[in-house]
């Protein structure tokens, strides 16, 4: 490349207890470049982030930035010295309690020169601003927790780049962004790539990748497996180098849909949205794509029974199906992997074992006493059956993996049969390799239930499903078989386009 | 505010009917204007009112000034201290001739008071200094508490003993009461305080016990224990008994109230003696010091209110059940011989 | 496991055998039978208020009422028997209906009217205060006492009643330990395996942890809730019986001091066996441990705010035990 790195590091390695995670990294940034970071479940990904961050100490190694070495002994120092990271975790990112405009000035309240008064017309101005920079169309004086999660995460990316750094890293920063916001996102990088940033950038979705790569470094195993910066750029050979094995471009074998197992009729979940009806069968994956805000989790709600629908009868197994609560649903038949595993889906006090049986301690149970073998066997047998990486099933979830947690949200509902199967975005922080595993395992134990994913990712959906229904506005408009589909109908109905048929 | 609730429930005890039902009964008439009581006025002006001692002290206050046949206003501040000087200005315009203050707080009623003095009411308070020369105050005396429960402990079991004693520091009452237990020791060489000990978390008694219980198994060869406040000596005798120690050690303490009557008289019980002043009759003497003074008459500038000690064998002797009966058939108790010039009717008499 | 996994895990245990060994050593009388039964006693009314709110801690909430509960349940029950001359069957039933009844108010305060846990609990701990006071125009009440209307009540405590503060079982040494000690060992082996062991416990601490994922794995949630307000209001309210049995009469208290005390309790019990979570096995440490230290300060003849200043710092360094060394400090 011949240019200087701006930011580097060496043999860096860190520890936890016995486990090594990173075992001697070295990697290089460089001005106005993007290099993306790609790793599986557990190969290091975050803890090489929080290194950098500032958020953990480092064991051996060294990193330099611009030259001089870089020690922060805290996130405050890193960023002071230029290296600004947006976690993975939105609400990392902004401060619930306060307004937009607040949130996007917030580090200038803060440090040497900062004024003693608090001056809301002034934060008002500077805020809008930086949105201005952006390219931001979020109303400034709204309050976070009533934005939806993609405007958090571009409140918290804005919020990033006020501090003007040299280096920046993006944790999956697309992960809940629609496309038109990742584009927006896009935009953005490209311009701070011309200001001369350097840009780490983790992600596992490829259109990202193809979008931005200007070099690709694959970490396995706590060690740098590969580095492509030859143009064009070997994406196959990122992800092998990644995956340690070659995965093949899965093409989904389509199954034909067994008897109806469920169906709904006239159903409305939102005012002013057209009913639609849905009938799903035995043994079929179903994907209902759309973009974030489309009415997807409404649905997926709906079928659980935490909301009830506006109009429209559903039936599950021939009988009338109206769930009250989550209870019912479960005792019904009908299973939810929530949106969102940290918020509503783990447990954290909790190790594996106790968050596998969470759902059927009754029935795990004998006399209402917990029969903790009996959980311990169910949990061993869905560790071996998802390939979920960890020690043993007593172990905190706080040490697995975001691709390992999710297997786990997955595998709490795996051992009862069910009627109908509901996953809402399943895949969110979830990398390739884990979220192959989880599509495999929906697909080898479809039989017998009707399975239904919601997910905003196209990619997800193609590479998981029989059969890829289309929402958006609150209704579905499109239904596609996931063979030699037509792919450009799907995106005009996925971008809610006019002038489509309704299926 | 710990040391105000505190003096609440340093509750003398609960004494109500003493006399409620009479009518005025004059030995002599009465000095002008109490010769025409229905044209007096008085008022009553509380910091305080809450608490089995307050009770008492206001029955006494009403049974008094229905023997003297004058017109009682009760004004009640609930512990608001500004409220309490505001109905001193409220009684001083409601043309009162007398006002008794019962407690408050020297800063907030010592202006008041004068206000009241110079506005030509007589007044007295009750247990707060004023700081006025014009203003006789009534006291019950806390070192005469002390100081009978202590005699009687040397009556009982010599002039050498090992003790424990229940003190917290701090709280006015106690205090003077502790100056006395501190001059007895000096007095009497052959008392040898062990143990001191004491809590004023609540409920007082189980707090007390439990540490009671530790004193004694440290200090198996405790005799006394000086227990100079009735909640604390409650606490002492439930660790006594819970230890079964109940034979080898003596209570004395200060303050009575019917179940303290009840647990003297238990059998084998190990408290020995109190000495105690009835409420009611503090608040009796409260109104007849006032009456003098509406009279011309002069009580002093201090009047106290003498204790009565009251031993286990009294109780038991006069089978007495409760504060009504201690009344009834311990005439000392039921009424104290001060501020009692020839004209005042006595409430007590039947 | 390394030094420091075993600091947490059995620091407090061990800072616990060394304090009994040294109040062996250095105070007489301490190591004794007697001793021991007598430091059950001593904490087994706050231990049985700690037991209370741990259940309400592993929901995640709190129960700031359990004092006031217990003193009312102790004014309830003077009640009952002084003046309407019941027996003690029927004294502490009403007990234990005015702790259910607590509990099923502060229950729907906090799941149905949203209001703030602390704040719920604070509110009927004032309405509590005020309440014991309303039937006896704010008198104590004891055997023969006056009432407002100048009539003598009539009843007595019963001397089964009573029987529950004072009777003592044989235990190898005649006589040795008392009824508040039994239950207490029964409440806190019971709230233990019912936390510990029922899928009921269990699924309290996923609502305790986090709330959401509990209602989506099928949880009553809000039953949940209420059931532990009422188990604190219930555990309160046998506090207030033992502590009306051990006094022998109903006086008028807040209970602020049981409150402090079991909470105290219950919050040194995340630091034992490094559970850094709500338990009732760690509670029951956390009781014993406050009152060995009390017996023994007391028996070393230290004053009184010396005792509170030395629960402070057992409390202080719990929590460092549980929130600095246990998880957090991985830098």
């Amino acid at each position: 490349m011949g240019k200087e790195a701006v930011f580097g590091i060496a043999g860096l390695r860190k520890s936890f207890g016995s486990i090594e995670v990173l075992g001697g990294v070295g990697l290089a940034l460089h001005s106005g470049e993007v290099t993306i970071l790609m790793g599986a479940n557990g190969a290091g990904k975050s803890t090489l982030v929080k290194v950098v961050s500032g958020v953990y100490g480092l064991d051996a190694g060294t990193m330099t930035l611009e030259g001089k070495p870089f020690d922060p002994q805290t996130p405050a120092e890193a960023i002071r010295a230029g290296v600004v990271t947006v976690h993975q975790n939105i609400n990392d990112g902004v401060v619930a309690a306060l307004d937009v405009a607040t949130n996007l000035t917030l580090d200038r309240l803060n440090g040497a020169g900062a004024s003693f008064f608090f001056n809301p017309r002034r934060i008002r101005r500077e805020a809008k601003e930086v949105a201005e920079r952006m390219g931001l169309t979020i109303d400034l004086g709204a309050k976070i927790p009533d934005l939806s999660l993609a405007d958090r995460q571009m409140v918290a990316i804005a919020r990033a780049m006020a501090h003007q750094p040299k280096v920046l890293i993006l944790d999956e920063p697309t992960s809940s962004l629609s496309s038109a916001e990742a584009n927006r996102l896009f935009t953005l990088i490209d311009r701070l790539k011309a200001q001369g940033v350097a840009i780490l950038y983790i992600t596992h979705r490829m259109s990202d990748i193809r979008r931005l790569a200007d070099r690709i470094v694959s970490l396995r195993d706590g060690v740098i497996a590969g580095t492509f910066d030859d143009k064009p750029l070997d994406y196959e050979g990122a992800v092998n180098a990644m995956l340690g094995r070659k995965v093949g471009i899965g093409q989904v074998a389509i199954r034909e849909a067994g008897k109806e197992v469920f169906s709904a009729d006239g159903l409305r979940i939102a005012n002013a949205a057209k009913p639609f009806s849905l009938a799903l069968g035995d043994g079929e994956v179903v994907a209902i794509t759309g973009l974030v805000g489309v009415g997807k989790t409404a649905l997926a709600e709906t079928l659980f029974g935490l909301r009830k629908p506006l109009e429209g009868k559903m039936t599950l197994g021939g009988a009338a199906y109206a769930p009250a609560s989550p209870r019912q649903a479960i005792d019904a038949g009908v299973f939810l992997v929530a949106k969102d595993r940290a918020e509503s889906g783990i447990v954290p006090d909790f190790n594996i074992y106790e968050n596998i049986s969470l759902p059927f301690l009754d029935r795990i149970s004998r006399l209402a006493i917990s029969r903790r073998g009996a959980e311990r066997r169910i949990a061993r047998r869905q560790i071996g059956d998802l390939g979920i990486v960890c020690r043993t099933e007593k172990d905190d979830m706080s040490t697995l993996s975001g691709g390992n947690q999710q297997k786990v949200m997955v595998a709490r509902w795996m051992p009862e049969q069910a009627r109908l199967f509901v996953l809402d975005e399943p895949f969110q922080g979830v990398d390739i390799a884990a979220r192959r595993d989880i599509a495999a395992k929906l697909r080898a134990s479809a039989a017998g239930r009707a399975t239904l994913i919601f997910v905003t990712e196209l990619d997800e959906a193609l590479e998981t499903a029989d059969r890829i229904l289309v929402m958006s506005e609150h209704t579905i408009v499109g239904e596609h078989r996931n063979a030699s589909l037509n792919m450009e109908r799907l995106l005009a109905e996925i971008a809610g386009q006019p002038a489509q048929s309704a299926a | 505010m710990i040391n105000r609730r505190t003096l609440g429930k340093l509750a003398l005890g609960l004494v109500g009917a003493t006399a409620l039902m009479q009518a005025p009964a004059f030995a002599q008439t009465a000095p002008a204007p109490l010769d025409n009581p229905g044209n007096v006025k008085i008022a009553l002006v509380r910091y305080l009112s809450t608490g089995d001692f307050f009770q008492a002290y206001l029955s006494g206050v009403e049974s008094q000034a229905k023997a003297l046949g004058v017109d009682l206003r009760v004004l009640d501040s609930r512990q608001d201290a500004a409220l309490q000087a505001d109905m001193v200005d409220q009684a001083i315009a409601l043309g009162v001739n007398g006002i008794i203050i019962q407690h408050g707080l020297t800063e907030s009623m010592k202006e008041a008071a004068q206000r009241a003095v110079d506005a030509g009411i007589k007044v007295v308070a009750f247990d707060v200094n004023v700081e006025n020369d014009k203003i006789p105050q009534v006291e019950q005396s806390d070192r005469d508490l002390a100081r009978l429960a202590l005699e009687q402990a040397i009556k009982d079991n010599g002039e050498s003993w090992k003790a424990g004693y229940v003190y917290v520091a701090g709280i006015a009452p106690l205090d003077r009461r502790n100056e006395t237990w501190v001059d007895f020791k000096k007095k009497y060489p052959g008392i040898e305080e062990k143990a001191m000990f004491g809590t004023l978390d609540n409920p007082i008694a189980n707090s007390v016990a439990n540490q009671a219980r530790s004193v004694v198994s440290a200090n198996p060869d405790i005799s006394v224990m000086f227990a100079p406040y009735d909640e604390f000596a409650k606490g002492v005798k439930i660790a006594v008994d819970e230890a079964g120690l109940s034979s080898g050690v003596k209570i004395y303490s200060a303050d009575i109230s019917t179940s303290d009557i009840a647990a003297m008289r238990e059998p084998g019980s190990a408290w020995a003696a109190t000495a105690a002043t009835n409420p009611a009759v503090v608040g009796q003497v409260s109104v007849r010091a006032l009456a003098m003074l509406i009279a011309g008459e002069d009580p002093g500038k201090s009047v106290i209110v003498p204790p009565t000690l009251i031993t286990q064998k009294d109780l038991n002797d006069n089978d007495i059940k409760n504060m009504e009966e201690l009344s009834a058939k311990m005439p000392q108790f039921a009424h104290a011989d001060v501020v009692m010039p020839a004209w005042m009717p006595n409430p007590n008499k039947k | 496991m390394t030094t420091r996994d075993l600091a947490v895990r059995y620091g407090f245990l061990l800072l616990l055998a060394a304090l009994v060994a040294y109040f062996a050593i250095a105070a007489d009388g301490f190591a004794s039978p007697q001793s021991a039964v007598f430091i059950f006693q001593s904490v087994a009314i706050t231990g049985v208020l700690a037991l209370g709110v741990t259940a309400t801690l592993v929901v995640g909430g709190f129960d700031l009422s359990i004092g006031s509960v217990a003193t009312t349940a102790m004014m309830a029950a003077a009640y009952v028997m002084v003046i309407f001359e019941q027996n003690a069957l029927v004294a502490v039933a009403a007990c234990l209906l005015i702790g259910v009844v607590v509990g099923l108010i502060n229950g729907f305060l906090i799941v149905y009217m949203r209001v703030p846990d602390l704040l719920a609990t604070l509110g009927m701990m004032f309405l509590l205060v005020g309440l014991q006071r309303i039937p006896t125009e704010g008198r104590s009440i004891a055997t023969g006492m006056t009432m407002p209307d100048g009539s003598v009540a009539g009843g007595t405590f019963s001397p089964a009643f009573l029987a529950l503060g004072r009777h003592r079982f044989d235990f190898f040494i005649p006589n040795l330990i008392p009824v508040s000690v039994v239950v207490l060992l029964v409440l806190a082996a019971a709230i233990w395996f019912f936390l510990e062991y029922t899928r009921f416990g269990r699924m309290m601490y996923a609502v305790g942890s986090n709330e959401r994922a509990a209602q989506l794995a099928g949880a009553p949630v809000k039953a949940y809730k209420i059931w532990a307000y009422v188990i604190s209001g219930i555990f309160a309210s046998i506090g207030g019986i033992l502590l009306a049995a051990r006094l022998g009469r109903g006086d008028i208290a807040s209970g602020n001091n049981l409150l402090l005390d079991s909470v105290a309790a219950a919050l040194i019990g995340f630091a034992v066996l490094g559970a850094a979570k709500p338990n009732a096995f760690g509670t029951a440490v956390g009781a014993l441990f406050v009152g060995i230290l009390l017996q023994g300060l007391t028996m070393m003849n230290a004053p009184y705010y010396t005792q509170d200043f030395v629960k402070g710092i057992v409390l202080v360094v719990a929590l460092v035990f549980t929130f600095a060394l246990s998880n957090a400090g991985r830098r």
